[in-house]
């Protein structure tokens, strides 16, 4: 195993264990462990590993230019980031976007919301040891990027396709007939884990137990704020786009432990599902870009300003502040992710009083992105 | 478009215990600005009244005014409402009270990678060790002052390699 | 016919399979996963991953690295035993890419790894990644 041990000797049986961004079980995220025998007394996480100072590099270029860097915050869900960062500047500016769009902008940030859970699935299944889950879900997910390659002309990055004023071309003829294809691929492999695995189950029940009270305190949203009893999700509560007009569920579970997390996981799934089918029953005819972004112009001043936008991403609650001071470049951009909290707070406080050998149960129940966590 | 009656009501309530300047953007967003000497006693009333998710703590770096502007939203589950609240403080010798008293470690990590960014001090924070960078020993990098671009340059370009003589134009 | 050096002969046999360790930040994970899974197999050509720098071959680099991590990534390269490679995956790895202006991140890979393939891309497509692995046969080959 590739922890790199520091023995310096504590107490008794104490000793600091590195572990660290080559492990198998890990992430590019490392935690310092001080460990008596098997049981851990502390962590303290150590970050860092990616950070680029993105917020900054956005100040630097124009929104156009920032519309394809913004899918690089987190390569997982690169257009649910496109999104924020497109509906940011589409409120400082006061632009109002026609409803082909809108619907538009749904069905991929759903669909991307998918492809996240799958990643999810598939890398939690091999940080507790089941193989199976993992080249099953790998394999999945490759029917929704070659959707995202036929309407984005991207795999994995659609090139900034959600841009300020709508998005940059229209989806293709017969594309609607595909995604209905691919949904149903996606519905057959939920019925299959829906079976229920009993080795996975008995290596993650009852780890990681989260209460509300202390979700709440340590600043948890999203799956992780579910799975501890609160029914609350951005798309319900401050709705953004058109999602007042669908009808979906949020799961929701009292048991807070790493078995709860990951079934609301593969319960959103399904819900995402019947968003997509509703979005494209209803989709309107019209322009899919405003009138004032239909001849591109490099040099747009964004009027003075601020803004914070709050988007449910697949990870929890996203949030970007933008501040204008009428130039052509945004003045200030503060991106919140959600991994930002559940790898610090909320990490550290669930590693105490567990065992060496749960660690990657509890890290990958937490759908940590590091790239968000850093910027 | 409903009407914004309750984000009014809350405006008002504010408004009337404490000194401050705000307006109502939108529905579900509320803005108000507050003096650095009111932030933590205003801080503790809403946390009271149901604010009790901390979304964001973020500092922006007015250069011209030579002031730093922290701003903290806030967002109630029972209100569905996000509140903003802006104060400012010296660019010159930064230091604001910390708010991790009253919304625990998710204001105190926040406040960390703030204090490595723009080097702003929080008093009353017990752990402002650094978050992302290791052996940094230039200065807080997010100021307006720090130009990266042309730090860039001197660190890791070289203006005599021919395939980055693009960078110096 | 040409009388082989024994050392040719059992690089050789040896080259039949070949391990990989990988160090991917970010984007190299989303793109490096898929060709391990079932679509792009990457087993039937012999290539595995493995957990540890000490059973590994070839050290493939995915993703922008920054000062902090790029020390990691030599550490474990003086871990691995010889013949080695690397390979860069990624425009970011190799020039800085579209950060190029950020000052937390490497602009020169060549400066920290003796690198023997680049693959550009913002991100390869995953035939890219065989393409690069077929030459690396033929380069070990050859190395001897």
């Amino acid at each position: 195993m590739n922890e790199q041990m520091a023995l310096e000797p504590i107490g008794k049986n104490e000793y600091e264990l590195f572990f660290g961004p080559a492990h198998p079980g890990s992430g590019n995220f490392s935690v310092k462990l001080k460990v008596d025998g098997e049981r851990i007394i502390s962590a303290r996480a150590d970050p860092g590993y990616l950070h680029r100072g993105f917020e900054k590099l956005m100040e630097y270029r124009l929104p156009i230019q920032n519309a394809v860097l913004s899918d690089r915050i987190c390569i997982f869900e690169a257009l649910n980031w496109n999104l924020i960062h497109a509906e940011a500047v589409d409120e400082l500016m006061g632009i109002e976007i026609p409803e082909r769009a809108k619907y538009i902008r749904v069905i991929m940030a759903e669909l991307s919301r998918i492809q996240s859970h799958i990643i999810w699935y598939g890398v939690f299944s091999i940080g507790t040891g089941f193989d199976t889950g993992f080249k099953m879900a790998f394999g999945y997910r490759d029917y929704i990027l070659d959707l995202f390659e036929m309407i984005t002309g991207g795999r994995v990055y659609p090139t900034g396709y959600i841009c300020p004023g709508g998005v940059r071309r229209d989806i293709p003829e017969g594309s609607e007939e595909k995604i209905l294809g691919v949904l149903n691929k996606i519905d057959e492999m939920v019925k299959l884990e829906m079976m229920g695995n009993p080795a996975l189950l008995s290596r993650v029940k009852d780890i990681g137990i989260l209460k509300l009270s202390d979700a709440i305190r340590l600043g948890a949203t999203g799956p992780v704020l579910r799975a501890s009893g609160m029914k609350s999700d951005v798309r319900k509560n401050d709705p953004y786009e058109v999602y007042d007009r669908f009808d979906f569920e949020v799961p929701v579970s009292n048991e807070g432990d790493a078995y709860a997390r990951y079934m609301i996981g593969i319960e959103e799934i399904k819900q995402s599902i019947s968003i997509i089918k509703q979005a494209l029953k209803e989709l309107p005819d019209g322009d899919f870009v405003a009138k004032e972004f239909k001849k591109p112009k490099l040099n747009i001043k964004i009027p003075e300003g601020e803004v914070y936008v709050r988007n449910e991403i697949s990870r929890g609650e996203a949030g970007m502040y933008m501040v204008s001071d009428g130039g052509t470049t945004p003045y200030r951009v503060k991106i919140r992710g959600p991994s930002f909290l559940h790898m610090i707070p909320v990490l550290e406080f669930l590693l105490r009083g567990s065992q060496i050998a749960d660690v990657p149960a509890i890290y990958w129940s937490l759908n940590i992105c590091p790239a968000d966590l850093d910027r | 478009m409903r009407d914004l009656e309750s984000e009014n009501e809350l405006l008002e309530d504010i408004s009337a215990r404490f000194d401050t300047d705000g307006w109502v953007q939108r529905e579900r967003r509320v803005w108000v600005k507050v003096s650095k000497e009111n932030l933590i006693s205003m801080c503790k009333y809403l946390k009271e009244t149901g604010f009790e998710h901390l979304s964001a703590i973020s500092v922006t770096d007015w250069l011209k005014d030579g002031e730093f502007e922290l701003t903290y939203h806030l967002w109630s589950y029972e209100r569905k409402t996000l509140l903003t609240i802006k104060t400012r403080i010296d660019r010159e010798n930064p230091i604001a009270p910390s708010v991790s008293p009253i919304w625990s470690r998710n204001a105190q990590v926040h406040e960390r990678e703030m204090h490595e960014m723009f080097g702003v001090e929080f008093e009353g924070n017990d752990d402002l060790a650094p978050l992302f960078l290791e052996d940094w020993q230039g200065p807080p990098p997010f100021r307006k002052d720090f130009d990266w671009r042309e730090y860039a340059r001197k660190e890791y370009y070289n203006k005599d390699n021919e395939r980055e003589a693009v960078y110096y134009e | 016919m040409k009388k082989e050096s024994p050392k040719k002969r059992k690089m050789k046999r040896i080259i039949k399979a070949i391990w990989i360790f990988n160090w991917f930040n970010s984007c190299g994970f989303a793109e490096l996963v898929p060709v391990v899974g079932s679509r792009w197999d990457m087993e039937r050509f012999g290539m595995i991953v493995t957990g540890t720098p000490r059973h590994a071959d070839v050290l493939f680099i995915a993703g922008y690295q920054t000062p902090k991590s790029i020390k990691r990534a030599q550490r474990i390269y003086e871990q691995m035993p010889e013949p080695k490679v690397v390979i860069a995956l990624g425009s970011c790895t190799m020039t800085g890419g579209m950060y190029w202006d950020s000052y937390n991140t490497i602009k020169r890979l060549d400066d920290y790894l003796p690198v023997t393939m680049y693959i550009p891309g913002c991100p390869p497509r995953p035939e890219a990644v065989f393409e690069a692995c077929a030459k690396i046969f033929k380069h070990v080959e050859e190395m001897s």
